[in-house]
């Protein structure tokens, strides 16, 4: 549907070669081999437990937060090698932000969650601010909602507002990149049909990588489709393909509902 | 729970009872009576009631100590039986400085500024060093770190006040008082501000230790997948977010040092005219003053006179009053964390 | 493309985080250095003391060379009291809070009353139980007033011990035991205490502690003084402890040996705990290893 009927090739923003992701002695992902192009959406399925939550952390190495992961094989953005090109996380996660399965608003006012990336780059000028946070909400489809309570709570909002503000949050920075780890899994299905929408629009000037395990999400709104299984990449092709006709035995028996 | 019917309950055992008839026995017969016994219903009852009774002991308690503290303080100044002493007004008791028994002055200002002093300085130093602690505990140290300074922190709470005061008499008075004042004595609120910060430094760390730990971990990863800094987060999103708790942690901090009296007792140099010895004083700048001028606090006192004075005296009324005191402060701040937590839930 | 935003370099940012990481560590060492120097330095200055004969002797009143051979019976029979007074209350309350009082209005009063026992300074209970039983009840400074204030001190660390380990037990094993017809009272007794036993265990080697080194409320109530009997198990003679002892003899001042002594009572004294807190690390382990 949204997948152009001939594609135009763009780009190779993130590249991944031979990754291997070990958790201790657990080896959670297995020799992958991926491109992912700019400016276009990128959904990454497979049963839970597949490692593609992982697979997606490993872009902003996000994981280092909370554990001692050892990764190994090459990841790239735009070439440069993210673990050992020299590039240090902080950078790296400006550049490649992040959305959560939960929204997770900072229990701060609406404005001051939007400007929290900006001022950690020592943007502190009032105007400067107020036109990025201002941006950042348009881009997210919350500006006309919030703009008149922009010093309340942002935890008293609904959860579908709750993670547009966090989409916005990540788009203050001006990401090129922009992960998004089952975005409206916690969402009913209105929010969810605007996080759609939106994911739709975004893709215009920054490359989105997708985690779901809602498979029409992913034919609705991806251009192209991984298929995880156990820790291993089956399959990955533009979306219409892998929908209609997969090359993979495994891939058509998990799309039509056979295992999963 | 099976309801037998009320007949079969007294059935003890089958051989006192006349031979019942019918299908009823016979199954009552072959198989034992699973059926609890009056004994073990009335046991059930019961101890409910008993478990309140503790319950309501404690709650008494409470209650006890503020009635008998009150009926001893209350005495200094409303004469009652068994008063054989004169009485005064709270004038002079709460607003004056001048605490000189024998001439009849029971000023007790010295005391509650003495407590407060001391009580500042040490969380002053526990404060901060206590919440620092706690994050890199909660958030930076790995794990065979952590268990070591938790193991730390329950050696330093462990430790009896009265072995805190032993070591600042004889290590620590004389080191400060030999390597910084050649030599004149050390004894005041430095000193045991010191001493104290490393007594109530383990409440705060566990208790901040907790607020951290209980944060979620969406709040870490949210602000550093916005490219922050460790240290950014902690102090831009995770200190904002566990702004309440740690509060609580620091009074009751605060509440700990408060009430310490053994301690401080054996470095203070109890001094009852600390004030006025403050003033007299030239030779040095006023905060070395006051960081070293013998003094004395609402406990250290209580702790070097009740054992001198005759129940009944005004000079005893008065330090149960201090007592008194003490103990409504307690509550103060019970209370106020109790406020601080139902905030938190708000 | 949007316009690039006028974000500035970070050097500060991560100079500051490099900076508080290796400060929080030097904080950290910090903390270990003054507990090594603390116990280092009061075992170093107590060790030549601690000779057999200062264990075993009674103590002096004027004379060098005294012992603590009676303060140590003292401050064991001292605690064993106050947690046998304090734990069928705490027990009982503990139970009552965790089982019965639910979650209204009852249970918060309660929980009220017992951190504001928790919280209230040890002089203030002495000064209660100088009042009420060494004066009120007749009994003088003496073993029994001691152990009757000391338990008013352990009451809130037990209860919420108790409390903590009964909300610990898994309510499915509970479950279990009421499906198969079981009162409250014997789920509580056969089940959840059982179950709970190691947690509350753990919560009285601590309160031993607590009470093992408390000394205010027994310089008020238990007295400076003690039985020239040994061992002396009346109820009714003053029972002056270690950490009193230790306390009485800097402050009198009238042994010449008072520093030797303090020294000497201060390491037994950490030696004692540093039993009691590997005590509590062996049980805490227990429980861990059950509850893996």
């Amino acid at each position: 549907m949204l997948s152009p009927q001939t594609p135009i090739t763009k780009p190779v923003k993130l590249s991944v070669r031979d990754m291997d992701f070990r958790y201790g002695e657990k080896k959670v992902l297995d020799g992958l081999s991926m491109d992912i192009q700019a400016e276009r959406v990128t959904a990454i399925i497979g049963p839970s437990g597949c490692g593609k939550s992982t697979f997606l952390k490993c872009f902003n190495r996000i994981h280092e937060v909370s554990s001692a992961v050892k990764v190994t094989g090459d990841i790239k953005i735009d070439g440069v090698d993210i673990y050992r090109g020299g590039i240090d996380e902080v950078d790296l996660r400006r550049r490649v932000g992040m959305v959560f399965q939960k929204p997770n608003p900072f229990p701060k006012s609406i404005y001051e969650n939007v400007a929290f990336g900006p001022r950690l780059f020592g943007v502190k000028d009032r105007t400067t601010l107020d036109g990025l946070v201002e941006s950042a909400l348009r881009k997210a489809a919350l500006w006309e909602e919030v703009k008149d309570r922009l010093k309340e709570s942002a935890t008293g909002m609904s959860g579908g507002q709750q993670q547009r503000l966090c989409i916005a949050r990540a788009l203050a920075v001006n990401p090129e990149v922009l992960l998004m780890d089952e975005p409206c899994s916690a969402l009913d299905p209105i929010a969810t049909a605007k996080i759609e929408e939106l994911i739709f629009e975004l893709k215009e000037n920054l490359t989105i990588v997708i985690v779901t395990h809602n498979m029409q999400q992913a034919a609705r709104v991806s251009d192209y489709t991984a298929f995880f299984w156990l820790g291993k990449l089956i399959e990955m092709d533009l979306t219409e393909r892998i929908f209609t006709t997969p090359r993979e035995r495994m891939t058509e028996d998990y799309l039509t509902g056979r295992f999963g | 729970m099976p309801h037998a019917p009320d007949t079969l309950l007294d059935l003890p055992s089958s051989t006192t009872q006349t031979v019942p008839e019918g299908p009823a026995l016979e199954a009552a017969s072959r198989e034992p009576a699973f059926r609890h016994s009056r004994a073990q219903r009335l046991a059930d009852r019961w101890a409910h009631l008993v478990f309140l009774a503790c319950g309501l002991l404690v709650v008494a308690l409470i209650g006890g100590i503020l009635y008998f503290l009150a009926a001893r303080g209350v005495g200094a100044f409303i004469p009652l039986a068994g008063n054989t002493d004169k009485v005064l007004t709270l004038r002079e008791v709460f607003l004056s400085t001048n605490w000189d028994p024998n001439a009849g002055k029971f000023g007790i200002l010295p005391f509650i500024a003495g407590s407060l002093t001391v009580t500042g300085l040490a969380l002053l130093i526990a404060a901060p060093t206590g919440i620092l602690a706690s994050i890199f505990i909660a958030k930076i140290a790995p794990n065979w770190m952590k268990t070591l300074m938790r193991q730390v922190m329950d050696l330093l709470v462990g430790i009896p006040s009265v072995v805190y005061g032993i070591f600042g008499l004889m290590v620590v008075l004389p080191w400060v008082s030999g390597k910084w004042l050649s030599d004149s004595p050390a004894a005041g609120f430095a000193v045991s501000a010191a001493i104290l910060a490393v007594m109530i430094v383990p409440t705060i760390v566990s208790l901040a230790t907790d607020a951290f730990e209980s944060l979620p971990l969406s709040l870490d990863e949210g602000s550093q997948a916005l490219g922050s800094t460790r240290w950014q987060a902690i102090w831009h999103v995770l200190i904002p977010a566990a702004r309440a708790r740690l509060l609580t942690a620091t009074v009751l901090g605060l509440g700990r040092a408060i009430g310490e009296a053994m301690a401080i007792q054996m470095v203070i140099g109890n001094n009852p005219q600390w004030i006025a010895l403050m003033r007299q004083s030239t030779d040095q700048t006023p905060v070395l003053r006051l960081l070293f001028t013998p003094a004395a606090t609402l406990t250290t006192e209580l702790v070097q006179e009740l054992p001198n004075t005759a129940a009944g005296s005004t000079w005893n009324n008065v330090l149960f009053a201090m007592g008194l005191l003490l103990y409504l402060m307690t509550m103060l701040i019970i209370l106020a964390t109790r406020r601080l937590s139902q905030r938190r839930e708000a | 493309m949007p316009a690039p935003l006028p974000f500035r370099p970070r050097r500060f940012a991560r100079l500051t985080d490099q900076v508080m990481r290796v400060g929080l560590w030097g904080l950290a060492a910090a903390f270990i250095a003054v507990l090594l120097v603390f116990v280092g330095v009061i075992l170093k200055q107590g060790w030549p003391v601690l000779h057999l004969g200062f264990l075993t002797r009674m103590p002096e009143t004027l004379d060098a060379g005294g012992g603590i051979k009676p303060e140590i019976f003292n401050s064991l029979y001292l605690v064993a009291l106050s947690l046998a007074i304090a734990l069928p209350i705490g027990l009982g309350a503990g139970i009552y809070m965790a089982e019965y009082a639910g979650q209204g209005r009852a249970l918060r009063f309660l929980r009220l009353c017992i951190e504001t026992l928790a919280a209230t300074p040890s002089i203030v209970l002495a000064l209660f139980g100088m009042i009420v039983f060494v004066q009120m009840m007749g009994w003088s400074f003496s073993i029994r007033s001691g152990a009757v204030t000391l338990a008013l001190l352990n009451i809130p660390v037990i209860t919420r011990v108790t409390e903590v380990s009964l909300l610990g037990v898994p309510r499915e094993l509970m479950e279990a035991s009421y499906g198969l017809g079981a009162t409250k009272l014997q789920t509580i007794l056969k089940v959840a205490l059982p179950y709970a036993a190691t947690g509350i265990l753990t919560g009285l080697v601590l309160t031993a502690g607590r009470a093992f080194g408390e000394s205010a409320i027994l310089v008020f109530t238990a007295g400076t003084n003690t039985s020239q009997v040994f061992p002396d198990f009346r109820l009714t003679v003053p029972g002056e402890t270690l950490s009193v002892h230790l306390w009485y003899v800097t402050s009198d001042g009238t042994l010449p040996d008072a520093r030797e002594i303090a020294a000497g009572t201060a390491a037994v004294m950490i030696v004692v705990l540093l039993a009691l807190n590997l005590l509590v690390r062996f049980l805490d382990r227990a429980i861990r290893r059950r509850t893996r």
